[in-house]
């Protein structure tokens, strides 16, 4: 919600100003360890299925580097029953298991040994609200007259909830990704549009035809900040952004706490809808 | 308290303890040509040490031993007058100064109105710049702007194009008061700063204090930037006005009364749909202007000033967004002498600063406003020769509404919430006095007692420990603390209180006719601050009070200069080196959320900041030829420690350069007069780029590649340079022609450099790669704008 109202200030200045891509000399960090351990329970199915990335940080405008972490003991544990499972090293940086045991309200615990070092998280698997409905329109989002999705979900009035939606597109590279809370929709029916605009290029709108996939997530109010942080600071030349700061996730260096990761462990049900866009009467 | 102030009165009195008949001459000095009074004109006795300017409401006072003189009247620009008087009584002379055709050449920016006052003034770290002279810059799509042309002086900067405000000696931008009539601005820029709010045909002059501010001014700890409507003819009716690219104004003035009294009003306006570039959608953008101002004389001693300004941006967006704010204030004022030694000035101002934003396609109306009342009564009392006393009482309330949000119609999810609202008082109590204790050491000596209620009507929320915010030891983050309750406060009740004594010293001693060194000390206390944790200030930023979580800034700045005249005042040389330590001045915790937020101390530390520079001011004031060089070096950076909350702080304690430092700040300004017909003028700027935060690393998350940012503000923006130039025609030239019209040509940023206003990292989603996005706002901008005056 917040977010948009950055947003709006930044679409005024594109209007003002010229943006260009140019040469910077940025510095370079000594690299660290990124955990990408996103447990997702997909409403409807067992959910046992479940992978984790590990990664180093590169210089930010390397494209080359292989940063896989292979050699890595990833282990992930039921804290009520002490069940311990084992990912398998896949060696390209995944790890993977098929034994995942997918229980709301557990919580679990992430271990990692890599380089001697143990790193840990904890999280608990939350519900998530059901998606009610995924409609199109032309007029409900910030541009008139293009397509767009509504997703629509009922908030729960008697707590606050922090949500993630993904909106995938079949054939686009890379996820869209919001961050909302309820604080000033709570106990509403919530519908988040997502459109896509190009002042240039209509084809880079939505057309009929076009698939994507959304999903739902409840998040603890921890990723939450954290995904708002990171969606705030995934850099579009708006002069009015806050100052960027450093990403911290949950997970910690047990051993060396000075030499903690990155990324995040998260644990959640999800509901996923996909969307056919129609051409409209 | 009272003993205090009491003692200290009879300390500056007791300086003076010889006894002699004496006699006062007093009176106003006004111009000939619209009655409007003159500020600044020097009034003395020749050949005698006796001798001052006139105040900002053109009255004098001297007073001097029984005896046959020649008072002396003169103000750059004008023929200086010279009478001779016989001072057996006390008398009232007033005075009707003409202006001198033949010195039309002249640049009128001076530090002070003559040369000469300016090596014995003890004032320090001050400017004047007149409306003639701001109306000679350069200026982007011809729009003249009086905050702007402050950035040409040492020591003053802002962030560029598009951002709000100004920095002062490595001060943010909330730590300026901008008072327009006396009256408080809380967001001096129209359209995010691509334009001030002051409509520079009705501004009369303006003084920025940089440092070793009067005891008279309070409340924000880097300057203060006063500025004064005019007045009206009071002889003639006129009308002036503008036609340019963006805007055009117009104001009308004239004698109203019987010539007792005299009105000026003056509107300005952009012109919607222009300025956005999308002609065919349903878009806005445009901004307002109201002046007016009207004066009354009752009688000789009793003159009253009603002066007003009115001024609003709006912004429509395809409906999506509408988007309103926008100053308005009101100023009743009192001129009473009350005899030929005692001057004083009673003013009422009320003050509203309100934001509105409706986001149609998220179902969001948002409103947000500050509201103030302010009682001052001031006096100036000319003891004598040697000495002027300056003291005064003020009151302001505050009413903040922080924010109200409430759904746009039936079918928005939004629900209403609004914000607690605050209320304050601040109360000052000031004495200043200067005295000459000799021809060549003269001292301006100042207290200020401040004083700030923080008063009920709301509840405040009590945490765990007593800590707001908290440092999460194993993820090494700054979390919101655990509120464990909250406390009501009714109206009546004072939830938090403060009070600061701030001395002011000023101190001039004359090295020989042509030179003098200035020191300067002044300690201020700021009460409320702006949050913001943008990189430029935004309209959408909220004043907030002190209170039980946030204590006032408290500043400490120390300043020295030398001033030289060369060559008959052809030349003159301003150089001040400063020293500024400002506490409880916060900073916020890492992926702070400000927005909407009704508990701000859960985002924020208290640390402190200092900044030190040096500034070298050449000025050349007289032939064809005017302008002057202004250069900066200096250093501004703060600290936040945990504290309270735990933990190393904000960048792990260290030290780290603030938003607003500028290592090298030059800039060159001069205009040049060919004929009658045709002048140029032209200003280069460069700035060491503004620090910001660079990444320092990537990985990818979700698919997505993500940016890992290091030490706050360790980076640097490339550096800030352009070049502006402009020319003036008059067509048709006669020096008594009812009509007078001129064309100013301007082309801004003539080597079309795109400044960064700011620098982002993403990740291009098409190819994939990271990206480092420069935003520019003005490439090059050539404009017309056509002035007259009938």
């Amino acid at each position: 919600m917040k977010s948009y109202i950055y947003s709006f200030l930044f679409i005024l200045t594109l209007f003002t100003s010229c943006t260009d891509v140019i040469d910077v000399d940025v510095p370079t960090a000594d690299p660290r360890l990124v955990i990408e351990a996103s447990l997702d329970w997909q409403n409807g199915t067992d959910g046992k299925q479940q992978t984790i990335k590990l990664s180093t940080t590169t210089p930010y405008f390397d494209t080359t580097s292989d940063n896989a972490v292979t050699g890595g003991t990833v282990t992930v544990t039921r804290s009520s029953t002490n069940d311990t499972i084992l990912f398998t090293d896949n060696n390209d940086g995944t790890y993977t298991t098929k034994n995942f045991e997918a229980v709301l309200n557990e919580t679990y615990i992430l271990n990692i040994v890599y380089n001697n070092e143990t790193y840990t998280a904890t999280e608990t698997l939350r519900p998530t609200t059901p998606i009610t409905s995924v409609n199109q329109s032309k007029n409900n989002g910030f541009f008139s007259d293009v397509l767009e999705v509504n997703v629509y979900f009922n908030d729960p009035e008697d707590e606050t909830n922090f949500y993630i939606l993904k909106f995938q597109e079949r054939d686009e590279d890379y996820p869209y990704l919001r961050d909302l809370s309820d604080d000033l929709q709570n106990g509403n029916e919530i519908s988040v549009v997502y459109e896509k605009f190009d002042d240039d290029n209509e084809d880079e709108e939505f057309q009929p035809g076009d698939v994507v996939d959304i999903n739902l997530y409840n998040v603890s109010e921890r990723y939450y900040k954290y995904m708002q942080l990171l969606n705030s600071q995934s850099g579009s030349g708006n002069p009015f952004a806050p100052t960027p700061v450093e990403l911290r996730g949950n997970c910690i260096n047990e051993t060396n706490p000075e030499n903690y990761p990155y990324g995040f462990f998260r644990v959640t049900e999800t509901y996923k809808e996909t969307y056919t866009f129609v051409d409209e009467e | 308290m009272k003993f205090q102030l009491s003692f200290y009165l009879f300390l500056i009195i007791s300086c003076y303890t010889y006894a002699q008949e004496t006699f006062t001459v007093s009176g106003t000095i006004s111009d000939f040509a619209n009655g409007k009074s003159v500020f600044g004109a020097s009034v003395f006795l020749e050949n005698t040490s006796a001798g001052g300017i006139t105040n900002t409401y053109g009255f004098y006072s001297l007073t001097a031993p029984k005896g046959n003189y020649t008072l002396v009247v003169s103000y750059l620009g004008y023929v200086t007058i010279k009478k001779e008087i016989v001072l057996d009584k006390n008398q009232s002379i007033s005075f009707e100064l003409q202006e001198d055709t033949t010195t039309l050449d002249e640049v009128v920016i001076t530090a002070e109105e003559t040369e000469k006052a300016n090596i014995r003034d003890p004032q320090m770290s001050v400017a004047v710049i007149k409306s003639a002279t701001i109306k000679q810059i350069p200026a982007v799509l011809g729009e003249v702007d009086v905050v702007k042309s402050i950035q040409l002086l040492p020591g003053v900067t802002n962030n560029g194009e598009g951002s709000n405000g100004f920095n002062v000696r490595g001060g943010a931008t909330d730590q300026n008061l901008v008072l327009l009539d006396e009256a408080i601005i809380f967001n001096e820029s129209h359209l995010f700063g691509f334009f001030s709010v002051f409509n520079a045909d009705v501004v009369k002059d303006m003084k920025l204090y940089k440092g070793n501010i009067p005891a008279n001014y309070g409340g924000r700890v880097s300057s203060v930037l006063d500025i004064r409507q005019k007045d009206g003819n009071s002889k003639n009716f006129n009308l002036t006005g503008g036609i340019g690219l963006i805007s055009s104004r117009l104001a009308a003035e004239g004698p109203i009364l019987k010539n007792k009294g005299s009105f000026i009003v003056a509107g300005r306006s952009s012109y919607a749909h222009l300025f956005l570039k999308l002609a065919d959608q349903d878009n806005t953008a445009f901004f307002y202007d109201f002046n007016v101002k009207g004066n009354y004389e009752i009688n000789q001693n009793n003159r009253l000033y009603l002066s007003g300004y009115f001024g609003r941006d709006i912004l429509n967006f395809d409906d999506a967004f509408k988007n309103a704010y926008g100053n308005s204030t009101l100023n009743l004022r009192w001129n009473h002498v009350f005899n030929d030694k005692l001057f004083s000035n009673l003013s009422f101002i009320y003050g509203d600063y309100d934001y509105g934003l409706e986001l149609n396609f998220v179902g969001l109306d948002w409103t947000s406003s500050i509201k103030n009342f302010n009682v001052k009564y001031d006096f100036k009392y000319y003891l004598n020769n040697k000495t002027t006393i300056d003291f005064g009482a003020s009151a302001i309330t505050y009413n903040f509404n922080p924010g109200e949000v409430r759904p746009v119609d039936e079918d928005s999810s939004i629900n209403e919430d609004i914000l607690d609202k605050k209320r304050a008082l601040e109360g000052g109590l000031y004495v200043n006095a200067e005295h000459k204790f000799s021809e060549k050491l003269n001292v301006q000596l100042g207290l200020r007692f401040s004083m700030f209620k923080r008063l009920g009507g709301q509840p405040i929320a009590t945490y765990l420990n007593n800590q707001p915010v908290v440092y999460n030891e194993a993820l090494g983050i700054y979390e919101e603390g655990i509120m464990t309750g909250e406390i009501d406060y009714d109206k009546g009740e004072t939830i938090a209180d403060f009070s600061n004594f701030e001395p002011r010293l000023g101190l001039a001693y004359q090295l020989n006719e042509t030179a003098s060194v200035k020191l300067g000390f002044s300690r201020i206390a700021q009460y409320l601050s702006l949050l913001s944790n943008t990189a430029n200030a935004t309209p959408l930023d909220v004043w907030t009070p002190s209170g039980p979580f946030v204590n006032p800034q408290m500043a400490n700045q120390y300043s020295v200069g030398y001033f030289k005249e060369l060559q008959n005042g052809m030349f003159s040389v301003e150089t001040e080196a400063y020293y500024k330590t400002v506490d409880n001045r916060i900073d916020y915790i890492d992926g702070s959320d400000l927005i909407a937020n009704n508990n701000i101390e859960t985002q924020i530390l208290e640390g402190e900041s200092r900044a030190y520079g040096l500034e070298l001011l050449l000025r050349k004031n007289k032939g064809k030829f005017t302008g002057w060089l202004a250069y900066t070096i200096s250093k501004s950076e703060q600290k936040t420690p945990g504290g309270k909350a735990g933990g190393p702080g904000i960048n792990k304690g260290e030290w780290y350069y603030t938003p607003y430092d500028r290592t090298h700040d030059v800039s060159l300004t001069g205009s040049y007069k060919l004929t009658e017909k045709w002048s140029f003028s032209g200003n280069f700027i460069f700035q060491t780029g503004r620090p910001v935060t660079y990444p320092v690393g990537q990985y990818e998350y979700e698919g997505l590649s993500v940016a890992n940012y290091g030490s706050r503000n360790a980076d640097r923006l490339p550096s800030y340079n352009r070049l502006d130039l402009a020319a003036t025609f008059k067509p048709n030239y006669k020096p008594n022609a009812r009509w007078k019209g001129e064309w100013v040509f301007s082309i801004y940023n003539v080597y079309n450099r795109k400044n960064a206003a700011s620098i982002s990292f993403g990740q291009n989603l098409e190819t994939g790669v990271n990206e480092a996005t420069r935003t520019a706002i003005f490439g090059i901008v050539p404009s017309v704008t056509y002035n007259f005056k009938f």
